[in-house]
């Protein structure tokens, strides 16, 4: 027992952070859509063209300042894309998710070949290096023990997310904006006899949550790690989606649910040296991602149940 | 008048269809990946090989299919290649159902099964399987020796036989060195997850490991990663992949695929030497399992003692006199 509470170490905590850290990116964009009314499925895609791109900026725009640039900007591309077919065209936005994941994945792997000229995996040569994103030491709580370890020298990303929950909650709940924005996933109608465009806001949303991915990218083929591989985003778009569902799209609340998905994650390698068997432990994620889900529509049907009485 | 012109276009499609078949000589190689190029490894080793036959003077068509990890493309991608060449080499075990079906379905093909045996399917199916716990003890002998902290860890892409046939033999090995040396093994449970890599080789280094041996295909290309984040050491697997970092990978553990497809397609072409119906078993006196340095202008970290203890060791696992465990049964 006492063996097994080696398991809850700093290193556990700050596993959990890091792995956390891309699907709360992830999930801030994808709360975005679903608060208009907008199920966005191609997260995934769009953050592995985020990664790549990020990858791409950085090595020829002069460092990771570049990258992050160029990874937004394409993420604003295909934020727009994806508004132009599901708003403009009133396309169904699984299908067009589902194309977005397919064409992501075969353009970074054919970009990957025709500009780096490698198959598979990049991680910066000499006369080409990949500049990752800065680490960055917070003065007094440095000086904290425990603390520091958690909250001092983390990628530069990983603070952004943070400041981007918050903002994030500001904006959805507290501003004029925010409630146009929910009003268009609700109800449209109301929305457009106060003379605003639920259109209009449907488009912000996709765009927003293009630029949301292209800094889920960016930090994991810059910050979390400092390479691009293909299909590197492996499957965190679509972890991101349920934590937004767990969380009922409230920015808080769906970052505890990625912070509880990167915990289990984190939980699941360090039990695997107790004897329990790696494919177990590998399914635990998903498992409590099914849990989750289970509650959430459990929790719906209660609350239904309540009205009606 | 547009009937007979379509049925011209069809009698003209099938004839240049046949023509072509004919027009071409030579033998027609395919290889055929489970997985996909890119992995800086095994795949790319199976790659090398066939492009090498190609750049042969045998006159060699060689075709390479990517299976990309997608099982449903395994049979279709198999007898696909099986309609339009004369030797099929599938690369990796998950073809083990495919081949065991289809082989005997299709006669007029060769198989050649790569890093897994399959007995008694048919005399059109040789395999070929390497020794790579012989070569594993060799990089777990020199972890050994250099672990300071008498903790090394392994990196292992999933819980599977031959994944574990490299575990079992990088135990032995570090015991060899040093005895009572702890070897941690943590699994991914994917191949192309890097930042899974990542978190499970900085888990082995926080736990006291400070040399890491990965076996996880791209899921691996993290483990570098952690080891250069920290400051400590790794090893490399199949191909020498020291040159990836040379400041962190101490020496990679080779499984030269590329040569055993080669020798063997090579024996067939020239000799007619067919080994159907037979495993191959690549070990280490066949010179394809070995231990990769890199080159001259890299750092070592490796001392040439060391290196001409691991050559003693090498002698004597040609010999007999040390006999590696397996993980495969019988």
């Amino acid at each position: 027992m006492r063996e097994f509470l080696s398991v809850f170490s700093i290193g556990l905590f700050q596993n959990t952070l890091r792995t956390a850290t891309p699907v709360v990116l992830a999930a801030l964009g994808v709360l975005m859509t679903d608060h208009v009314g907008i199920m966005n499925i191609g997260m995934d895609g769009m953050m592995l063209c985020g990664a790549f791109f990020a990858v791409l900026g950085s090595c020829y725009l002069g460092g990771w300042l570049g990258g992050l640039v160029l990874a937004l900007a394409v993420g604003l591309l295909l934020g727009a894309f994806f508004g132009l077919f599901v708003v403009k065209f009133k396309s169904d936005e699984y299908i067009i998710g589902v194309a977005l994941n397919i064409f992501a994945g075969g353009l970074t792997v054919f970009l990957l070949r025709t500009i780096f000229g490698v198959a598979g995996a990049y991680s910066g040569t000499d006369a080409l290096p990949i500049f990752g994103l800065p680490k960055i030491n917070i003065p007094l709580i440095e000086n904290i023990p425990i603390l520091s370890d958690l909250l001092s020298g983390n990628t530069l990303l990983v603070y952004v997310s943070w400041i981007l929950v918050a903002l994030s909650y500001v904006l959805i709940y507290k501003t004029p904006l925010g409630f146009w924005l929910r009003a268009a996933g609700e109800h449209p109608e109301s929305l457009r006899a106060a003379g605003k465009s639920p259109e209009k806001m449907k488009y912000l949303a996709s765009i927003l949550c293009g630029l949301f991915s292209g800094l889920a990218g960016a930090h994991l083929s810059l910050g979390y790690l400092t390479m691009f591989t293909e299909n590197m985003s492996a499957s965190r778009g679509f972890i991101a989606v349920a934590c937004v569902i767990f969380g009922a799209s409230n920015p808080p609340r769906v970052f505890l649910a990625a912070l509880l998905f990167g915990f289990i994650d984190a939980l699941g390698l360090r039990v695997q040296s107790f004897n329990v068997s790696s494919n177990l432990t590998s399914l635990a994620p998903y498992l409590v991602t099914v849990i989750m889900m289970v509650w959430v529509v459990w929790r719906g049907e209660r609350k239904k149940k309540r009205l009606a009485r | 008048m547009k009937k007979l012109l379509g049925l011209i276009l069809v009698i003209a499609m099938v004839l240049s269809m046949g023509l072509s078949a004919t027009a071409e000589e030579g033998l027609k190689v395919a290889v055929v990946l489970s997985g996909a190029t890119g992995d800086r490894s095994f795949y790319d080793s199976a790659n090398e090989g066939l492009q090498a036959l190609v750049a042969s003077d045998l006159g060699i068509q060689g075709t390479l299919i990517e299976c990309k990890n997608d099982a449903s493309m395994f049979t279709t991608n198999l007898i696909a290649a099986a309609e339009d060449n004369d030797i099929v080499i599938a690369v990796g075990w998950e073809f083990w159902d495919a081949l065991t079906e289809y082989a005997p379905q299709l006669p007029d093909t060769k198989f050649i099964f790569i890093d897994n045996g399959l007995d008694g399917v048919g005399d059109n199916l040789m395999s070929i399987t390497y020794a790579q716990n012989e070569g594993s003890f060799l990089v777990g002998y020199i972890a050994g020796k250099l672990t300071e902290t008498g903790k090394i860890g392994a990196v292992g892409g999933e819980d599977s036989e031959t994944i574990n046939d490299f575990i079992v033999g990088y135990r032995a090995g570090a015991e060899y060195a040093r005895e009572g040396c702890e070897v941690q093994v943590q699994y991914a449970g994917t191949y192309d997850d890097p930042a899974k890599g990542k978190e499970l080789a900085l888990a082995l280094y926080d736990a006291g490991c400070d040399i890491v041996f990965q076996v996880a295909s791209r899921t691996g290309e993290g483990v570098f990663e952690a080891a250069a984040e920290r400051g400590l050491y790794a090893i490399g697997v199949d191909s020498d992949q020291k040159y990836i970092n040379p400041d962190v990978i101490i020496c990679s553990m080779i499984k030269q695929v590329n040569l055993s497809i080669e020798q063997a397609v090579t024996a067939y072409a020239t000799e007619g030497t067919w080994m159907g119906g037979q495993i191959w078993v690549a070990d280490m006196a066949t010179g394809l399992i070995d231990v990769g340095y890199g080159d001259d202008t890299m750092t070592q970290q490796v001392s040439d003692e060391l290196k001409a203890e691991v050559e003693e060791i090498k002698a004597q696992i040609i010999a007999g006199e040390i006999e590696v465990p397996t993980a495969f049964a019988g």
